[in-house]
């Protein structure tokens, strides 16, 4: 139930720039001022994206029990998800 | 199954705080504990906010325009970037090599240092506005969840020096990482919980 593979150093690089970018695309989602709903729920997937990739490659989850894999993935599921109804019952 | 293996794990590794079995979490399982126990604290943080605002879109919206999204995201970039650095160093510890380890976290410990200087420029701006805790909803989610996170920020960092002050002294090696593992994982925490809290709170509108 878990990958044994040591990660590459050049693995751990392709995180990083991935993760850099994804931060530029919220910051620039941010920039050109744009909301509403649709803009929310994808800022909340790139950040599920981001806490996942840094769960499972930087923390080295992905080299664990599947069960601490699933209270990261989870925790997000829960609290993304509370994030997102708030905001959806909110009032535009 | 050889004499140094016992249900696939390894019976003799020097004790038992040096080694983890496969599958386990990385570091000291004490750490974990408390790493879920802030991660949760955090959620509640983070829910409480979203449902406040719901309440109050408008008196959020107007404010969270009042914060530098540019600082925001330096800092993410940087915490993202100290993160990476600390894998690096583990990955240089797990073949024993010390003196790596500890230049990839001594630059992790000053991006660190780069992400304080910047989040006290941003509270210094606040408080020559002469906005505080009591301002309105806002605020008082803005300042207590950045500060507290802020106060992990530097918690990170006094681990992160003691675990670079040991591995100058060559205090840990390819069979003994554990402490560098623990401090790892502490430092990524505080990495994962800035990527919601950036976004939720300088972002989504």
């Amino acid at each position: 139930m878990f990958n044994s593979k040591p990660q590459s150093n050049l693995f751990s690089t392709v995180i990083w720039l991935v993760l850099v970018a994804l931060t530029i695309m919220t910051f620039s989602l941010g920039e050109a001022g744009l909301s509403g709903k649709g803009v929310m729920l994808t800022l909340l997937a790139i950040t599920m994206i981001k806490s996942q990739l840094v769960a499972n490659y930087f923390m080295s989850l992905r080299n664990t029990k599947f069960l601490w894999r699933a209270i990261m993935f989870g925790y997000f599921l829960i609290v993304g998800g509370l994030i997102a109804l708030a905001y959806l019952q909110a009032p535009t | 199954m050889d004499s140094s293996d016992i249900n696939g794990y390894p019976v003799k590794p020097l004790n038992m705080h040096q080694l983890n079995h496969k599958g386990d979490l990385p570091g000291d399982f004490a750490l974990w504990i408390f790493i879920f126990a802030e991660m949760l604290a955090f959620g509640v943080l983070f829910v409480a906010y979203a449902f406040t605002r719901a309440k109050n879109v408008e008196l959020f919206n107007v404010s969270q325009l009042t914060l530098s999204r540019t600082s925001g995201a330096i800092n993410t970039l940087v915490l993202i970037t100290s993160s990476y650095f600390v894998v690096r160093g583990v990955a240089a510890i797990k073949k024993g090599l010390n003196k790596q380890c500890a230049h990839w976290l001594t630059g992790a410990f000053l991006l660190g240092g780069i992400f304080v200087c910047i989040k006290m420029v941003e509270f210094n701006a606040k408080y020559t506005e002469d906005i505080t805790m009591s301002t309105n909803n806002f605020y008082m989610f803005y300042l207590s969840l950045t500060f507290f996170h802020f106060m992990h920020v530097l918690m990170g960092m006094i681990i992160l020096a003691s675990i670079i002050i040991k591995a100058n002294r060559g205090g840990y090696s390819a069979q003994d990482y554990i402490g560098v593992e623990t401090g790892a994982s502490f430092w990524h925490m505080v990495d994962f919980l800035w990527i919601i809290l950036f976004p939720l709170v300088y972002i989504i509108r």
